[in-house]
């Protein structure tokens, strides 16, 4: 079949470029109608038992999905007048933003607080009247240091810094709510310093840097693709070809699934990288045509042999590559499942122009450009092909020690595998510098924490959170929290009980307690229900009074930190249980706990399904199993020492690193099924295993070689990403290419040659 | 306890009171936006000399959710538009029963309020703000039960029209002072003949429409129309409350001494 094709593109070049370019065109106009969302949380389908309970959870308390926190801080302190005016004014103008939903918006100006003068309860905005002197500002100070309700919530404990909470609409962009808070702080001037943090800020900032700088470092990984082409094969055809096909495959896998309607998650938006770094595998065309050229001499000879020797090698290196990311498809996180979809349907693309448009724009080239071509290639071989040679010698002749060494390190990955620890946080997608991690670093330091959990104790009947003994078993839970180091304060309707109990009592700091009887805690919801706003109270217990929700804040967006923290707290009321109330959690934090869960396991099946597809597949594609083996061995080996060195040197097991993982498997893969099937390719024609092994090593090895150093070249500019996952994908990438190529040209000989009694006498009636 | 004098207003409440007497041929005359608005404020909020009646609200939240406010509701008027007494003593949830409730309201400044907390049999004064304060947990505030002065806001005759199947005048008012007011906007449509507003809607700073009252249902008792079934709704929150008033009965002839702390502590009978 491939053959035949071949030769049709061979004979009418023309014909078949202007047909792809027509078809290209179909894809292209579908681009403009891309619809994208960077929204983490939709990785999980709206079904899925943890957003059902989350939105469940949000339901019962009035609670908000999307909160962002504004930090101000004063190192002189924030308790005097202008300050406190720049707070009540910079609250004014935030409630005035669209999108914000500014009847919940907790600022010291709109928070509700009962004082106490005698017999006279006064209720009213905490921040009514911005104090006019020192004196009064210092009184204000007071009155909220004595507020368990405010402290490490709205105010830190030594009165330099003070938080906004910012409740916003679902569906509003959380960047551009925080470009517009921007805004007004900058028009605000003065000695205070702000600090902007909450989850919404940082995944919509994320999905928006992570476009920008999809867009910034493509072009540039390609430019660079461009220059190390021209500079191995010194004829511009030759690289446009190899630039066409990664142009192609991405206008038809983005164009396809655009037209389809399908929205761009910033997963699928790194497929064009990826799309780009496959379509190297076409270097190796273009490599054993050149050499093909000089020693045949015509082109469309020329042409024909180099199909005819490579399409075996291709054919199956890019059907593993797609069955490794179709494999992808099997899982439940649907935006992992589109972009497998996307990057297998376009290596299928690049599979396809590897047999029409490449050897047709290989026959449009004009013979005399390519005498310079081989001239120069010539030059490079002398070099390049002789340092080889040593290689492949030295591979050979020790190979012993070549494969103790290996196997060395293969212990020492393995160990440091066992060191890997799966997390996501994704604040620490930004670098430690920028202003997002800082902030959220500050804040977290000040306040109570930027990560919010919720704790939901539910009991079995209705009323039940007017028990006292219910009461005190949440204010227990929330002691022992609040002890925990990862933990900044909590709060809940035991606090709000308390400090009712606390005012009707003259402000008496003694009555700072659980009242013993169930109508005084019936009564005092419902004074609080009277005096404050009723939204406050509604969001730490339920209607039926069945339901009591603690808010957690988390000092830490670890999803590590989440499960041990959930897992204390879990022991804990297990130790000391209070029979008919259960605790169960909820909110951002442990979302994000359950979403690194699922994604990441999703991911690790999807990874191993896709390296027992892999297998099967060069097992097939050799028809041996045990040709399957040693060629899968060095893919292995590759992953081992990658895994190891994650390990070693404590990079989180995360988002980024495991949607590379799925990628390392395709492309790890390739080098091995050039060098085993051109090996045996080889070996039939001349039965010298050594020769035939050093042969390998110096010319398809000069393939793979180039398909490594400009894959790797390519993803290099990634290292100056301001995005972390980026600059993990530049130097994971680099890392794939170099050690499975160093890998494949060392190890394979030395693994041939060990075991060729049971590789090649055990198979040699299959060889003809 | 204090008893307060109001001087100033008083001329103010006899026009009011005067142009109401008036009784006006139908569609004849063409009255202000201003004078509709204080008809509709004496017709809601001052019928009769006193008033008691069962109010039951249910507050139902966005996710269907209930919570019971069952309660006595007693009124006395001191002056017809002026300085008024509520007495309110709760049924329901029964953990709250005996929880008493009175209120002292002046026109122009926020009332006084006094609440009496059984479990631990004491009295305290809360002072809080009527126009933001919610009245018992629901989407009433206080202002909304007792009524927001007249003149704290600037009125315009909008339109008439008809509303199922009332004539109505169609008011918009804003506030004369933004500050400390959560309406920017509030559009009223006053029915013609009771003078009740059978309709009413809230727009928050920002223009968005927050809360929707409606009459649902509108008797005559003892020759007052009284709005017998209200609902407040926040149509950004989804929460609803609804308000029925039972067993409404006028010129009970109630005493003033009923309005004291003491029958706060001992309410009588005949306010239960």
């Amino acid at each position: 079949m491939g053959k035949r094709l071949v030769d049709f593109s061979i004979a009418r070049p023309k014909l078949i470029i202007a047909l792809t370019l027509l078809l290209t065109a179909l894809f292209a106009i579908q681009l403009p109608k891309i619809t994208t969302d960077t929204d983490p949380k939709n990785m999980l389908p709206i079904t899925s038992p943890v957003r059902q309970y989350n939105d469940q959870v949000e339901r019962w308390f009035g609670l908000h999905a999307d909160v962002l926190v504004l930090g101000i801080q004063h190192e002189a302190g924030l308790f005097n007048p202008e300050s406190l005016g720049k707070i009540a004014r910079i609250t004014e103008e935030i409630l005035k933003i669209r999108g914000v939903i500014a009847r919940d918006v907790i600022s010291l100006p709109t928070v509700d607080d009962v004082t106490v003068a005698g017999d006279l309860l006064r209720a009213q905005p905490l921040l009514a009247d911005v104090p006019g002197t020192a004196l009064e500002a210092e009184t204000f100070r007071k009155r909220v240091m004595t507020n368990r309700l405010l402290l490490d919530r709205l105010v830190s404990r030594d009165g330099k810094m003070a938080a906004i909470y910012i409740p916003i609409d679902k569906g509003v962009s959380g960047k551009a709510i925080a470009d517009q808070l921007r805004g007004i702080l900058d028009r605000t001037g003065g000695p205070e310093k702000f600090y902007l943090a909450g989850d919404p800020m940082v995944r919509d900032t994320f999905g928006v840097a992570m476009f920008q700088q999809m867009g910034l470092f493509s072009p540039i990984a390609g430019m660079v693709m461009l220059v190390v082409l021209f500079l191995m094969f010194r004829n511009w055809i030759l690289v446009f070809a190899n630039m066409a096909v990664a142009m192609l495959s991405i206008i038809w896998s983005m164009g396809l699934f655009i037209g389809l309607g399908v929205p761009i998650h910033i997963m699928a938006s790194m497929s064009p990288l990826f799309l780009m770094a496959i379509s190297t595998d076409t270097v190796h065309i273009f490599n054993e045509f050149a050499f093909r050229f000089k020693e045949l001499g015509t082109k469309e000879e020329a042409i024909r042999e180099t199909m005819r020797t490579v399409s075996t090698p291709v054919f199956y290196s890019d059907l593993t590559t797609t069955a490794g990311f179709a494999s992808l498809a099997i899982g439940p996180i649907i935006p992992v499942r589109i972009f497998g979809l996307l990057v297998a349907f376009g290596t299928l693309v690049i599979l396809l122009m590897s047999f029409t448009v490449v050897p047709a724009m290989m026959a449009l080239m004009r013979e005399e450009r390519l005498a310079t071509l081989s001239a120069k290639n010539d030059l490079q071989e002398d070099t390049v092909s002789r340092w080889l040679l040593k290689l492949g010698r030295l591979s050979l002749h020790r190979r012993k020690a070549i494969v103790l060494v290996g196997l060395i390190l293969v212990l020492v990955s393995l160990w440091g595998l066992q060191r890997i620890r799966v997390n996501n946080n994704m604040v620490h997608w930004f670098k430690p510098d920028s202003v997002i991690r800082r902030a959220d670093r500050i804040l977290n330091e000040r306040l109570g924490g930027t990560a919010t959990l919720y704790l939901v104790a539910t009991a079995q009947a209705e009323g039940a959170m007017t028990d006292p003994q219910v009461l005190r078993h949440i204010e227990g839970v929330q002691r022992y929290l609040e002890g925990h180091g990862l933990v900044g304060n909590t709060l809940s309707v035991a606090d709000y009980v308390r400090r009712v109990n606390r005012v009707l009592h003259r402000d008496d700091p003694n009555f700072e307690v659980i009242p013993d009887s169930r109508e005084s805690i019936a009564q005092y919801l419902l004074l609080l229900s009277m005096a404050a706003k009723p939204r406050d109270l509604n969001s730490v217990v339920d209607y039926p009074y069945q339901k009591a929700n603690i808010f957690v804040h988390l000092r830490s967006w670890d999803a590590v930190d989440a499960r041990r923290l959930l897992t204390d707290v879990q022991k804990h009321i297990a130790s000391h249980p209070l029979s008919g109330v259960e605790y169960t959690p909820a909110g951002i934090a442990y979302f994000n706990m359950v979403w690194n869960d699922e994604v990441l396991v999703g991911m690790l099946s999807g990874f191993i399904l896709s390296s027992i597809m892999v297998f099967f597949l060069i097992a097939l594609s050799f028809r041996s199993l045990r040709w399957g083996v040693v060629s899968f061995l060095p893919l292995l080996f590759t992953i081992l020492l990658i895994y190891g060195v994650v390990g070693f040197v404590r990079k989180d097991f995360d988002m980024p690193i495991s949607v590379l993982s799925t990628l390392s498997l395709g492309m790890a893969i390739d080098f091995a099924i050039h060098f085993v099937s051109r090996f045996r390719q080889r070996f039939r024609e001349t039965p010298d295993l050594d020769a035939v092994l050093l042969w390998t090593v110096t010319r398809p090895g000069k393939g793979i070689l180039r398909n490594a150093l400009l894959f790797g070249l390519g993803f290099s500019p990634m290292i100056f990403s301001a995005l972390t996952p980026y600059i993990t994908v530049g130097v994971f990438m680099m890392a794939i290419m170099f050690l499975s190529a160093g890998v494949t040209i060392i190890y394979l000989p030395a693994l041939i040659s060990m075991w060729q009694g049971w590789l090649i006498k055990g198979t040699r009636e299959r060889l003809p | 306890m204090r008893t307060r004098n109001t001087n100033g207003l008083g001329l103010l409440w006899l026009f009011a009171l005067l142009s109401l007497a008036i009784p006006s041929a139908e569609g004849a005359e063409k009255i202000g936006a201003e004078e509709v608005m204080k008809r509709a404020y004496l017709a809601e909020y001052y019928p009769g000399d006193d008033m008691k009646a069962k109010v039951l609200m249910r507050l139902v939240s966005g996710d269907g959710k209930e919570r019971i406010r069952e309660m006595s509701m007693l009124r006395k008027d001191l002056q017809e538009g002026g300085e008024q007494r509520y007495f309110i003593y709760f049924h329901r949830p029964p953990d709250v029963r005996e929880m008493t409730f009175m209120v002292w309201k002046y026109p122009r400044r926020n009332a006084d309020r006094w609440l009496f907390i059984p479990a631990l049999k004491l009295v305290r004064r809360i002072a809080a703000d009527d126009k933001r304060s919610s009245f018992v947990g629901s989407d009433f505030s206080y202002e909304d039960i007792s009524g927001r002065g007249v003149e704290e806001d600037v009125h315009q005759l909008v339109r008439e029209e008809r509303l199922d199947g009332r004539e109505v005048y169609v008011v918009e008012s804003r506030p004369r002072e933004a500050r400390g007011t959560e309406f920017s906007r509030k559009l009223s449509w006053i029915d013609k003949t009771t003078f009740l507003p059978l309709k009413e809607e809230y727009y928050d700073t920002r223009g968005d429409l927050y809360k929707v009252f409606s009459a649902d249902e509108l008797k005559e008792i003892q020759g007052f129309w009284t709005i017998t079934r209200r609902t407040m709704k926040n149509v950004q929150t989804g929460h609803r409350t609804e308000a029925t008033f039972q067993e409404v009965r006028y010129n009970l002839k109630l005493s003033d001494t009923l309005f004291t702390e003491r029958y706060l502590r001992a309410p009588p009978a005949e306010v239960r």
